[in-house]
């Protein structure tokens, strides 16, 4: 052994100092920093640990209402029953759980193994997310599911409130439907706040068209927050009682009820009376432009777009030749045909050249230059009353070969044709109200006078949508023009009013009382006289004393060839459009209806009768409801009509007076001139 | 003298200010277990009994016999660290453990002592009066003991005891004393490598264009991420950072006087996986605050500095290597382990002794500390 040589000696003597020296400052720099970390950052740090054991959890919102002007319930909330699977607390999921779960709810294989891939696909924290595997269980399903979920580790039933349309396809176009918001949206509406309390989040549904998407903010409400105690893998701690630890942070606030101006039961009657395959009917008060009826054919179901449509439905309705998400009350326009006649009349009448009495004879067509424009019959000689009851084409045709396109389209305009109504819930189109501008920009070769003749009778390049057509014709018996809106109010979740909208007047029309009376006279001899094409529109029993003012229309979509067929003879999307189009009662106007079927054939059969029973059913409602049917907002008194309308001499006295100021070489009496059928061109070449 | 009086005079020259420290930190180290794990701290207890038990052994075993079996104790344990390579059990990425029957056994843990064994008696041995300082030829030897089993844990791969091991055999060949050509040699491999890490981690490297590492790309991914992350501490919060986010929210928010026994959230939601075991000190923090942080700081300098006095006392120059060796392997992994809890250091798997939760640690502490006695007890004796 060595240990005698090898002393400790004096040489590491000073070493053990250094040595010491350097553990203690190695300590005092552990100290410093301690010093640093927990003194003078405490605060910052304590913040972080506070922040760390809650999780914000996010408490739905009930959604507001949509109810109808009396309160009745268009649109609520339903609980869905929807089934999640948390894979972290599910033992032997692929091979147990969800092949057990898979019996129960009724997956075939492909969903079995969708469902599985996707639990197996989560990691991490996501694995103690819940995650949705099947939404909706029927009653039964519910049933089969609850009596064993307890012996299925990780799978849970849960509540979840679901928008609900009880009343299903019916006024779809104006309710609207939800889907999950896309991430731009997300992105958008969120925009600069903190995306912890963002008002949305991945997954929200949003509303989509209509009422539940112009009005999103206000049926949203606002989502409440609940933190609870949470470690580090995202587990919520619970208390010795089980209970979550949780405290509520901010309670969610329920959205707003939309009230809409829709009676849903005149709504109901709209529906059932639609005689066709696709089409609209709007019907709104004239008083004020709010609508009381809106169909739209063929229509969706709202609840099975709202988060229950497979691709393969979306598919099927994307390629449906009738295109059921069209909303054809305001986003397609058509060719008004004869509804379109009173504009020209008026157009003629604030021209000077035509006055109630002057004439102009029809011998079945009008020639203008080397082309004649056939008329739909032989009605002999016409003034203004009875040019629009019979729709008498060569009046019209004489009208426009006097007074040209302009005339016609600044009185369209004036109607609100050609432009956006600005009806807040529907996307919608302008439709067009073509003048010379227009022709000579869009038409090769430029604006030429037989374009006046064709838009006279309402083909050519007019096109409307129902709802401006609607709103014309409210105007027509009112005298003022009102933008169109389907909201009444908004009232919070106690039912206190927050936003009512008044009715927003366009303009007054620029009629004289003798204009006025002229067509409104017309329009009401086109129902309720023998020989008028809208006898089907009156009103039977009791209210057969309510005078109906109206215009049947026959647009017809292509151009008729040497010979007219008969409908059946036709294919489906080659025939006419049926409109009619009125108000009632004539002198004081309370409701204005339009109802458009497309492709069925004449106006007077295939849409007057639905429009009569929209009208019957509203006086009848008006009768028997306790409450005045209309908005308690008094309308500026209605234009006095002369209750007997004058009667003008067919026989024409005034006959002459129209030869003057007709300049063109197309005479009227040139038109009377008895023209064979087969030599009569085809009046409208544009469409 | 008579051998009553004999036994008598070693315990009194027992080093009782590091026994009694060490007892506390133990005792700390139970009290605070027992808010951090719930049920481990009765294990842990059984594991200080084991440890003290092994202390008192230690202390019976002539100091002449265990500087004898310091070369077979070096073999053993290499042999066992070969061994792991190949029926090693894996735990947390690294194969650590060797299993045997009921234990399971930490070779690295006990390789520290044999090397601070092997290292103490070669420089014993090759005491040169005449020469004392080593210069880079004489340094092979003593390097060549130390590299051998710190590269062997470093493969397991255990970073944290490797650069444990590491700063513990410079302190003890510092403390034999080099040339100043090894001191500037020393410093300039240390000016590369801090190079070579600006390099391969914080060098701007401009847009489009690959870095290119000297070292990086033969670390570990978490090795990597570790040293990244520590360069960059508010980077990857959830991912690389998480730890040592965690373990400095933990520390930072107990404050001045902490927020009370098993009232930490940090610990009672276990935001940190090895809160129990490496990151035991964020628990004592969070909980009882920076007084408690200091007191504790206060009891391994009681220990560090008793061993260096027991070194200092000490009649032979192996006793005294081993006393410093035994003092450094705890200020390293104190510093270390500290160090990464607060944020100082990356982090790496290192536990501090006495606290940390697990029988390999604190039997090799307490095999440490009883060698400590053990030569602080035998001083007189010959």
């Amino acid at each position: 052994m060595k240990l005698g040589r090898a002393s400790a000696g004096k040489d590491l003597r000073v070493r053990y100092f250094w040595v010491g020296g350097f553990f203690v400052f190695g300590m005092f720099v552990l100290a410093v920093n301690l010093y640093r970390l927990m003194v003078i950052r405490h605060d910052e740090f304590l913040a972080l640990s506070i922040d760390n054991q809650f999780k914000d959890v996010r408490v739905r919102a009930p959604r507001g209402q949509i109810r109808d002007r009396r309160g009745e319930v268009l649109v609520d909330i339903r609980p869905s029953f929807d089934v999640f699977i948390t894979p972290a607390f599910c033992q032997k999921c692929a091979a147990e759980v969800i092949p057990q779960l898979a019996d129960l709810v009724g997956w075939d294989e492909a969903q079995t193994q969708a469902v599985t891939a996707r639990i197996k696909a989560a990691h991490g924290p996501q694995r103690y997310q819940p995650m949705q595997v099947e939404t909706d269980l029927g009653r039964d399903a519910l049933d089969r599911v609850n009596a064993v979920v307890h012996r299925l580790p990780g799978v849970d039933v849960e509540k979840v409130p679901h928008r609900n349309y009880p009343a299903g396809p019916a006024l779809a176009h104006v309710l609207g439907y939800m889907n999950e918001v896309t991430q731009d949206e997300l992105v958008r509406l969120n925009g600069a706040s903190e995306m912890e309390r963002a008002p949305y989040a991945l997954g929200d549904y949003i509303g989509r068209r209509g009422v539940e998407r112009g009005f999103e903010a206000m049926l949203r409400g606002k989502d409440g927050w609940r933190k609870e105690v949470v470690n580090a893998r995202g587990e919520v701690m619970r208390d010795p009682n089980g209970e979550v630890l949780q405290h509520e942070d901010f309670a969610p606030r329920s959205g707003n009820n939309v009230v809409l101006s829709i009676d849903a039961r005149l709504q109901a009657e709209a529906e059932k009376a639609f005689p066709g395959a696709a089409g609209a009917i709007i019907a709104l008060d004239p008083r004020t432009g709010f609508v009381l009826a809106a169909v739209s054919r063929p229509s969706f179901d709202p609840n099975v777009l709202t988060g229950r449509v497979s691709p393969k439905k979306l598919q099927e309705m994307a390629k449906d030749p009738l295109q059921p998400m069209v909303n054809r009350v305001a986003a397609e326009h058509y060719h008004p045909g004869s509804t379109f006649k009173p504009i020209t009349l008026i157009a003629g009448l604030r021209s000077g050249a035509f006055t109630e009495h002057t004439t102009a004879t029809c011998g079945g067509g009008f020639r203008l230059g080397a082309r004649v424009w056939r008329c739909h019959g032989v009605h002999g000689t016409v003034a203004a009353v009875r040019g629009l009851q019979y729709s008498c084409d060569t009046y019209f045709y004489t009208i426009a070969n006097a007074i040209g396109i302009d005339p016609i389209a600044t009185i369209g305009r004036e109607f609100g044709l050609g432009q956006a109504t600005n009806f807040s819930v529907a996307a919608e189109v302008p439709g067009v109200m073509p003048d010379t501008a227009y022709h000579d920009k869009v038409t090769p070769g430029g604006y030429q006078k037989g374009m006046a003749l064709n838009t006279a009778i309402g083909q050519g390049d007019v096109n409307v949508t129902p709802l401006q057509l609607a709103g014309m014709y409210a105007a027509l018996g009112t005298g003022s023009l009102y933008q169109p809106q389907v909201v009444d109010h908004v009232e919070d979740p106690q039912g206190d009013v927050i936003q009512k909208f008044e009715p927003k007047l366009v303009r007054k029309i620029d009629l004289t009382e003798d204009q006025h009376r002229i067509v409104v006279d017309a329009l009401a001899a086109v129902v309720n006289e023998a020989g008028g094409t809208g006898g089907r529109a009156r009103l039977k029993g009791a209210m057969s004393g309510i005078t109906i003012a109206g215009k049947t229309g026959t647009a017809q979509v292509v151009r008729i060839g040497d010979v007219r067929l008969k409908k059946e003879q036709m294919g489906y999307f080659e025939r006419d459009h049926a409109w009619f189009a009125a108000f009632a009662p004539a002198e004081a106007p309370e409701i204005a209806i339009v109802v458009l079927n497309e492709h069925s054939g004449h106006g007077g059969s295939e849409s007057a009768p639905a429009a009569s029973a929209v009208m019957q059913k509203f006086f009848e409602l008006k009768a028997s409801d306790s409450v005045a049917f209309g908005p308690a907002w008094q309308p500026p008194p209605p234009i006095k009509i002369a209750a007997p309308a004058p009667k003008p001499a067919d026989g024409g006295t005034a006959a002459l007076a129209a030869q003057p100021a007709v300049p063109d070489a197309g005479a009227p009496s040139i038109a009377s001139g008895g023209t064979s059928p087969a030599a009569v061109k085809e009046p409208s070449r544009w469409i | 003298m008579d051998l009553g009086a004999q036994r008598q005079r070693m315990i009194m020259q027992a080093p009782w200010g590091v026994l009694l420290a060490s007892l506390a930190v133990s005792g700390i180290g139970i009290y605070n277990l027992m808010s951090a794990a719930r049920s481990m701290w009765t294990a842990q207890a059984a594991y200080i009994g084991v440890g003290l038990a092994v202390l008192i052994a230690v202390t019976l075993v002539d100091i002449r016999f265990i500087q004898s079996a310091a070369v077979p104790v070096y073999l053993l344990n290499i042999g066992l660290l070969v061994l792991l390579k190949f029926i090693g059990t894996k735990a947390k990425g690294a194969e650590s453990w060797l299993v045997l029957g009921p234990l399971r056994v930490q070779p690295a843990e006990f390789m520290k002592i044999g090397m601070v064994l092997m290292m103490a008696k070669y420089f014993h041995d090759d005491y040169r009066p005449a020469s004392p300082s080593y210069g880079f030829l004489r340094l092979i030897p003593p390097l060549t003991l130390a590299v051998v089993p710190t590269l062997l844990v470093l493969v397991q791969p255990d970073l944290g005891t490797a650069l444990m091991m590491t700063f513990t055999a410079v302190t003890l060949i510092a403390f034999a004393r080099v040339k100043w050509t090894v001191v500037v040699a020393a410093g300039v491999i240390g000016l590369l490598s801090a190079a070579v890490i600006w390099n391969d981690f914080a060098r701007p490297v401009p847009e489009g264009e690959t870095r290119t590492t000297l070292v990086r790309h033969h670390l570990k991914k978490h090795q990597e991420g570790r040293i990244s992350g520590w360069l960059d501490p508010q980077s990857d919060l959830k991912g690389t950072n998480y730890h040592s986010m965690q373990s400095k929210i933990a520390v930072g928010s107990g404050g001045f006087s902490g927020k009370g026994w098993k009232e930490g959230t940090q610990t009672a939601l276990r935001y940190l996986p090895e809160q129990h075991t490496d990151f035991i000190f964020s628990v004592w923090a969070e909980e009882h605050g920076f007084l408690s942080c200091l007191l504790l700081l206060v009891l391994y300098g009681v220990i560090l500095v008793g061993s260096l006095g027991v070194a200092h006392n000490s009649r032979d120059r192996f006793g005294a290597f081993v006393a410093v060796g035994i003092a450094a392997m705890l200020f390293w992994q104190v510093f270390e382990n500290i160090g990464m809890v607060t944020g100082l250091l990356p982090v790496t798997g290192i536990t501090l002794p006495l606290m940390s939760y697990g029988g390999s640690s604190m039997v090799s502490v307490m095999l440490g500390i009883g060698l400590l006695a053990n030569i602080s007890m035998r001083r007189h004796l010959f």
